[in-house]
């Protein structure tokens, strides 16, 4: 009785805090426009400052030590309005910012360097010309005897494999995390629920996963069909895939191109419950959420789209091991 | 470069530490800094930028800063380093794949002159996970026995999801700088 009242507290407080927080979003995404407005504003002071130092003059260089100062600490401001709203803004506006912080920081450098002479406030004199050259040098020694080092585990999962149907059940198992790499013209049918998922070198292959309760990560794949449900999904290196996702966070891409995506259409004896205990139940369309990390501009990432309605697969039953060599 | 850090020196406050949190991504840095703050870790993007979060760790103040740990962003790693006086580096010790981009990206951090005084926790996250790579194993494929003699560093084995070796860890981040750099009071 009391255990059940005491779970019935915490269910309010979280639901609580849930749509306090979703709350709180949607404030953030009304004010959003008006933080950009202040920091595109933040910015071009920034700018004319450093165009006025260009113009200042060379034989008071306290002065201008005090100007760069206060470019300096503006500078600050304009990080910490961009960290401070990171959670909320666009993720494109993020990265913009994050790139403009850099680029006036650069400039700053740069005509501190200029304008005002080194050794008048530099406590030591290093080369910094030669620093540079060292981190260009790459130190092949380290990685070569990385591999021999390498401890001997095994992850469970597949590998090297072509032309060949791929099952793992663990509908009655725990499993931890699970890898498939070097796959060639394979299908793959994971039923049942893992924590995360490893996805490495695949070519004309389908993968069909139930519910990821971690993370997934995809790494160099190709020509390929991915069914997916997951908290987490990263995609790297992929061309001319489709993606069927689940998603309860933004999908990512990295350089990737020719990527289409479209909504989980996965279904097995028993998915539901899966799906229910790994979270992942509701359609929360962040399948069409997806944020390239190459992509800096406001328009619609060139990289991937909306897979057309009449090109998608229907329902994908992977419980019948006969008809679904059909779908591959 | 050097007026920066002058100015931050000045505008520094007591009892205050920036640790700066990276790694490669999906190696839970962002759940980490979440789990430590009390706040929920069951819905978190991959972090596209970066965050700050201000903890208050014992008697200091910790900013900690997460950076993205996308290929695309560790360029951006470098604007961060100014004024560090912890690094967090944290390992997915389920992805063994990539433990030779994680120690590539450690090597080329521990170069940097900005960081060399600050103290490098290394947190081999994910314990939790059946399997996994131990820290001492870890400790082995990043050889970190083959540092710099003056650099102070640990590593820990934890977990997010379950707070296991967090404290740990973070106690001896904190103490150690602490003993650096407010040794006089
Ligand atoms: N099993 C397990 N999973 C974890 C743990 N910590 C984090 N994860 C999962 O790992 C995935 C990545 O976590 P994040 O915190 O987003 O990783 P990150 O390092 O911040 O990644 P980026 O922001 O992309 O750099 C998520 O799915 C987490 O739920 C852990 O201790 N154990
Ligand atoms: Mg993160």
């Amino acid at each position: 009785m009391e255990e059940g009242a005491e779970k019935h507290k915490k269910h309010l407080a979280m639901v609580e805090r849930l749509s306090k927080r979703s709350q709180r979003r949607s404030e953030n995404a009304e004010s959003s426009s008006s933080i950009l407005s202040q920091l595109s504003q933040l910015k071009s002071s920034i700018e004319s400052q450093l165009a006025q130092s260009l113009s200042s003059d060379p034989s008071d260089p306290s002065k201008l030590k005090l100007h760069f100062q206060n470019i300096s600490q503006s500078i600050s401001e304009l990080e910490q309005l961009v960290a401070q709203n990171s959670y909320s803004l666009p993720s494109y506006d993020v990265r913009t910012s994050l790139k403009t912080v850099s680029d006036l920081k650069n400039s700053l450098d740069l005509l501190t360097a200029q304008l005002i002479p080194r050794k008048k406030f530099s406590f030591k004199n290093k080369p910094t010309a030669t620093k540079k050259d060292d981190s260009a040098i790459p130190q092949p020694k380290q990685l070569s005897t990385l591999n021999s080092d390498f401890p001997t585990h095994h992850s469970p999962g597949f590998a090297n494999k072509t032309s060949e149907l791929l099952v793992a059940d663990f509908r009655d198992s725990q499993v931890g995390e699970f890898t498939l790499s070097d796959l060639d013209s394979c299908q793959v049918r994971i039923i049942g629920s893992v924590r995360a998922l490893f996805v490495h070198r695949l070519k004309n292959s389908t993968l069909y996963v139930g519910p990821v309760t971690g993370s997934v990560h995809i790494e160099d794949v190709h020509a390929c069909v991915f069914v997916i449900a997951s908290h987490q999904i990263r995609i790297h290196a992929a061309t001319k895939s489709d993606f069927y996702l689940r998603v309860r966070t933004r999908p990512i891409i990295e350089d990737t191109n020719a990527v289409r995506f479209a909504p989980y259409c996965l279904t097995y004896p028993g998915i539901e419950e899966d799906l229910r205990a790994a979270s992942l139940h509701d359609e929360t369309g962040n399948w069409t959420n997806v944020d390239d990390f190459r992509w800096l501009r406001a328009v619609q990432s060139p990289n991937w789209s909306v897979l057309p309605e009449n090109e998608r697969v229907g329902i994908v039953d992977i419980s019948n091991f006969q008809n679904g060599d059909n779908d591959l | 470069m050097g007026l920066l850090s002058i100015i931050r020196k000045i505008k520094r406050k007591e009892k205050e530490m920036r640790i700066l949190m990276v790694g490669l991504d999906n190696s839970g840095k962002t759940t980490i800094v979440l789990k430590i703050n009390g706040e929920d870790t069951s819905v978190i993007s991959p972090t596209l930028g970066f965050n700050i979060k201000t903890i208050t760790y014992q008697k200091y103040t910790l900013n900690i800063w997460d950076v993205g740990g996308q290929k695309t962003i560790r360029s951006y790693w470098r604007n961060y380093f100014e004024q560090t006086d912890g690094l967090v580096w944290v390992v997915d010790s389920s992805d063994l794949r990539r433990l030779d981009d994680c120690k590539l990206e450690l090597d080329n951090l521990l170069k940097e002159e900005r960081l060399s005084g600050a103290s490098l926790l290394i947190l081999a996250n994910k314990q939790d996970i059946k399997g996994v790579l131990t820290p001492e194993e870890i400790a082995k494929v990043l050889n970190l026995e083959a540092m710099d003699k003056s650099r102070h560093w640990q590593i820990v084995g934890c977990s997010a999801y379950t707070g296991e070796g967090l404290l740990e860890g973070f106690d001896w981040l904190v103490q150690d700088i602490a003993s650096r750099i407010y040794m006089l009071d």
